[in-house]
């Protein structure tokens, strides 16, 4: 418990676009995947979510669709956009080089 | 369409969200199911990693551009049930911001159409009025013919240049003669306005030769109403003064002089240089400055050829000035510092009004201190919280404008009905609540609630929000306490002020309407007309006149029912009179045009008609003819002045009048009335006889038995002696000397009922103000109470506290009152603006209000149950 770092600003943004890109998900569904993929690292308060979601929509970085779940209950599926995908590329790059940059200065040669 | 279409999807986006949090819950909770968890706590943890679904919600909806919109109207749906849920509170503020925006708007509307808006013609920057200026005085003068003549001549200031002189002019044709107004102008006149005629031409330099034929331009409503309206009036002729005259130009609707709303035709003056010479001073100039010449310059140029004048012809000018005064000023006048006191008492009252309303909204709020900070606490923004204020504040104060723009709409024709036509306010057929006025009123609307909410806003802002919590909202802060009371502090210091202004003028009115103006107004009748009489020659004129006027005295005297009937050349409290020099015959004659007052031209048994004691020697009788020994009689003034510790009967004076340079023997002294207004203390006053000195000019008078079909008796009587003699004006003396107060009444009535507004929106402020204090420490009463406090002491307690408050405030509106009544000097009469009985009879009534304010909300408190109080805790 004591390990979970909370969401650093901004970034749940590029961590819902990544989410995204293998395919197709629920809102629920990027939650439980972003807890996953992480082991369980990163918290994410599932409330925050929707309101980050429905930012991302009107950036028109993803889009939604209503479809059935597994469970057949209906749910709207987000899906990335050509933008978001550029976006998306863009932010890890920029993550990966501020990354380094801050390693860089924690750990000097 | 495209609202609609954006506020469907609005509401199809919050239900997919409902539906996307709703179906998050159902996934969560199933996961953790299947993990293991018991149903009832999946569901809860579900819920509580969620977090604050309402929360959430929030913000995504904030995500879309919509949220801006869709909070003003959730905030207005949210302030139109909570002022629908306290009427009172509601209707009260309602009330005070309509009364209050309504006065405003009313007087503002007038103000606009007469003070501001330019007069109806092309670049009226340029237009002025030319004046002589009197001897000593300096004060502006009608002008003289042959210096007019001159000005226009030598002048380099001016466009074009023109004189006026307004008279009622004889109409013949069919039917009985009437006299309608009419405007003598010389050739130019309309060229200076800049007006074109709707129809023909306008009086040009061919029409105004003195030996030209007859010609008359018609105003739009003479037109219509002679000769319905036709195209082919042109061409036509009407008989005016025996004189046959061709119609030659119709004026477009509206066209006037602001000074001569009235006039139906205008004719050409034709000066004759003989005329020129001869004439007294009776024109007024209207002149359009040329483009780059400005109103200093030009004064400047006037007052040269004024000097050369004065050098040129001694006998009449000497000591004679000009003067430029711009068009707009000379037509508002005085009106502007009436308009502009009754235009700040309005603020004032709106002033009292919104403090009111920030009382009230400041007072709701102290009382939803609790739901504000619950609220608060729940996350609801700061801002959120104003913006809901601030709706509330603006909803009452638009819904509040609204009403008062209404009031102003419907207030401001029924003023001006109830007006009389004679009223003295220039411009008045411009007035109108237009779109300047609705535009006035949003923005006096929007301050009132921007005003209103600002208090309270800042109580909030502070936002104590534990205190609130803690005390659940029964407690007002000191802070919050402190503003109601600098607001009551504020509110009653206005209202004193404007009590004040009321009463100044109330007592001023009272004063005016107690001033005897000399002659005994009831059952007399008066008809005005410029006499017809025709002759080869000036003397033969005079001659006719003479005897023109006795025949008609006769007539009307032969009617029974008439106890007395006589003539005077311009009435009084007319708003006319003539002026002349004169002085006593056993002196050296003093310079010229000094020395003189008032000359009134009258018939036989004028003082006996009019009810004028005489204080000495007779009046006018049938001794007095033309050739009998040149006469007069002087009012005591004149007998003061001229003749102090002396009895002027007898004595003899050298009078400028007329055309006999014999001395007047005075037979008779009269006492003074007020003839230049009752405001206005009487001149000095040296009355000739018609029979000698036969006027033009013609008043009729007749003191009947009260019967009101004598008026019609009479007029026939008048037409059997000249069945061509039409006439200008028949009125009541009664309402002339009633119209001769209906300006200072109307200024009283408004002020009045502006400072009674005052008076009543202070009282409610006050009265709001105690009982929410009341009600704020009934606890603090109880336990008093309950400590043996008797109801008799908390009653004082709470008396003292408030009323230091309102004494503050009326002390406060003293200083104001003693440092800004003097704007009213003005429109007092006799009283001073700093009138002590006024001031402690105000006072008085102040304390008295602000104690009933008090009494009755306090008397409340004694009334609490210690009992209860203690069970409540």
């Amino acid at each position: 418990m004591d390990d979970r770092i909370e969401l650093l600003q901004g970034t749940l943004d590029m961590l819902i676009l990544r989410t995204l890109r293998p395919g197709a998900q629920h809102g629920h569904g990027i939650g439980v995947a972003i807890r996953a993929s992480s082991q369980d690292v990163l918290q994410v308060e599932h409330g925050s979510l929707y309101p980050a979601l429905h930012r991302l929509r009107k950036e028109g970085l993803i889009e939604g669709e209503w479809k059935l779940s597994e469970n057949k209950q209906r749910a709207r599926y987000y899906r990335l956009t050509a933008k978001g995908r550029k976006k998306l590329a863009a932010e890890e790059s920029r993550w990966n080089r501020m990354v380094e940059a801050i390693a860089r200065v924690l750990k000097p040669a | 369409m495209r609202l609609w279409h954006w506020l469907t999807r609005r509401s199809q986006e919050d239900q997919e969200l409902d539906e996307e949090v709703r179906f998050h819950l159902a996934e969560e909770t199933r996961l953790r199911i299947s993990r293991g968890e018991a149903p009832d706590s999946a569901a809860r943890s579900a819920q509580r990693d969620f977090g604050n679904v309402t929360r959430t919600k929030e913000i995504a909806r904030e995500a879309w551009a919509w949220s801006a919109l869709d909070r003003l109207r959730q905030d207005l749906r949210f302030s139109i049930r909570m002022l629908a849920k306290s009427p009172a509170f509601t209707a009260l503020a309602l009330t005070a911001l309509a009364l209050g925006i309504g006065a405003t708007t009313s007087v503002y509307s007038i103000v606009n159409s007469v003070l501001l808006r330019p007069l109806p013609f092309p670049k009226p920057g340029r237009l002025v009025m030319v004046w002589e200026t009197q001897p000593l005085t300096g004060q502006p003068n009608v002008v003289q013919t042959g210096n007019f003549l001159e000005w226009r001549k030598r002048n380099r200031s001016f466009e074009s240049m023109a004189a006026i002189q307004a008279f009622p002019v004889n109409l013949e044709g069919s039917g009985e003669a009437v006299q309608v107004p009419g405007l003598g102008v010389t050739a130019g006149f309309f060229e200076t306005l800049g007006v074109p005629p709707l129809l023909g031409r306008t009086i040009g330099p061919e029409e105004d030769r003195s030996a030209a034929p007859g010609t008359v331009v018609l105003s739009y409503g003479f037109w219509q109403r002679q000769f319905g309206g036709r195209a082919d009036a042109i061409g036509r002729h009407v008989t005016i003064f025996g004189q046959i005259r061709e119609v030659i130009g119709v004026m477009p609707p509206g066209f006037h002089l602001p000074a001569e709303p009235r006039i139906d035709v205008y004719f050409p003056m034709q000066i004759s240089p003989d005329q020129a010479r001869r004439d007294g001073r009776n024109d007024s100039v209207v002149a359009r400055l040329r483009p780059s010449v400005s109103l200093g310059d030009a004064d400047g140029e006037m007052r040269g050829i004024a000097a050369q004048t004065a050098q040129e012809r001694p006998d009449i000018n000497t000591g004679w000035s000009a003067t430029v005064v711009p068009l707009l000023e000379q037509t508002v006048g005085k009106t502007r510092i009436t308009l502009l006191v009754v235009w700040s008492v309005a603020g004032m009252v709106l002033l009292i009004a919104c403090a009111n309303v920030a009382n009230l909204l400041l007072m709701r709020a102290a009382k939803r201190r609790r739901e504000m900070n619950v609220r608060a606490a729940l996350g609801a923004g700061r801002w959120r919280l104003l913006h809901q204020l601030l709706t509330e504040s603006m909803l009452l104060a638009v819904a509040g404008g609204l009403l008062g723009f209404v009031l102003a709409c419907w207030g401001v024709p029924a003023i001006l009905r109830l007006l009389p036509t004679d009223f003295p306010l220039p411009r008045r057929d411009e007035i109108a609540v237009d779109r300047t006025a609705l535009w006035f009123t949003t923005l006096v609307s929007l301050a009132c609630g921007v005003f209103a909410s600002l208090f309270p806003a800042v109580q909030v802002d502070r936002g104590h929000l534990n205190d609130g919590l803690r005390y659940g909202g029964r407690h007002g802060t000191a802070s919050g306490s402190r503003l109601r009371s600098g607001l009551v502090v504020a509110e009653v210091a206005l209202a004193m002020l404007l009590v004040i202004g009321s009463g100044l003028m109330v007592r001023s009115f009272i004063l005016l309407c107690q001033v005897n103006p000399g002659f005994q107004p009831s059952h007399l009748v008066s008809f005005r007309m410029l006499l017809m009489a025709s002759g080869r020659d000036f003397p033969q004129i005079l001659r006719v006149r003479a005897s023109l006027v006795q025949q008609m005295l006769e007539q009307i005297r032969s009617l029974p029912g008439v106890r007395a009937a006589s003539s005077i050349h311009l009435m009084p409290l007319s708003g006319q009179q003539s002026g002349t020099s004169y002085s006593r015959a056993d002196r050296p004659a003093p310079p010229p045009a000094q020395g003189g007052g008032d000359v009134s031209v009258i018939s036989d048994g004028y003082f006996r008609t009019m009810g004028i004691p005489l204080l000495s020697g007779r009046e006018f009788d049938q001794r007095d003819r033309p050739g009998s020994p040149p006469v007069a009689v002087i009012n005591q003034t004149l007998a003061r002045v001229a003749f102090p510790g002396e009895n002027p009967i007898g004595k003899r004076m050298r009078v400028a009048w007329g055309f006999s340079p014999d001395p007047v023997e005075i037979v008779g002294v009269a006492a003074d009335i007020h003839h230049n207004g009752l405001e206005t203390a009487p001149d000095p006053c040296l009355f000739l006889p018609n029979a000698q000195q036969p006027s033009g000019f013609l008043t009729l008078v007749v003191r009947t038995n009260g019967d009101p079909n004598m008026i019609p008796a009479i007029q026939q009587r008048i037409h059997k002696v000249n069945p061509a003699q039409g006439i200008a004006e028949v009125r009541s003396m009664e309402s002339v000397v009633a119209a001769d107060t209906a300006k200072p009444a109307l200024e009283t009535s408004v002020l009045s009922i502006f400072g009674f507004l005052a008076l009543g929106l202070a009282c409610v402020g006050i009265y709001a103000v105690v009982s929410y204090s009341v009600e704020q420490r009934v606890r603090e009463m109880g336990i008093r109470l309950a400590l043996g406090a008797t109801p008799h002491s908390i009653l004082g307690r709470i008396l003292r506290e408030r009323l230091f408050l309102a004494l503050i405030g009326i002390g406060a509106g003293l200083v104001a009152a003693l440092a800004l009544t003097r704007y009213l000097a003005t429109l007092l009469y006799t009283v001073r603006p700093t009138d002590p009985p006024v001031y402690a009879a105000v006072t008085s009534i102040l304390v008295a209000a602000a104690l009933a304010g008090c009494f009755f909300p306090a008397r409340r408190a004694t009334r609490v149950d210690p009992a209860m109080v203690l069970r409540e805790e």
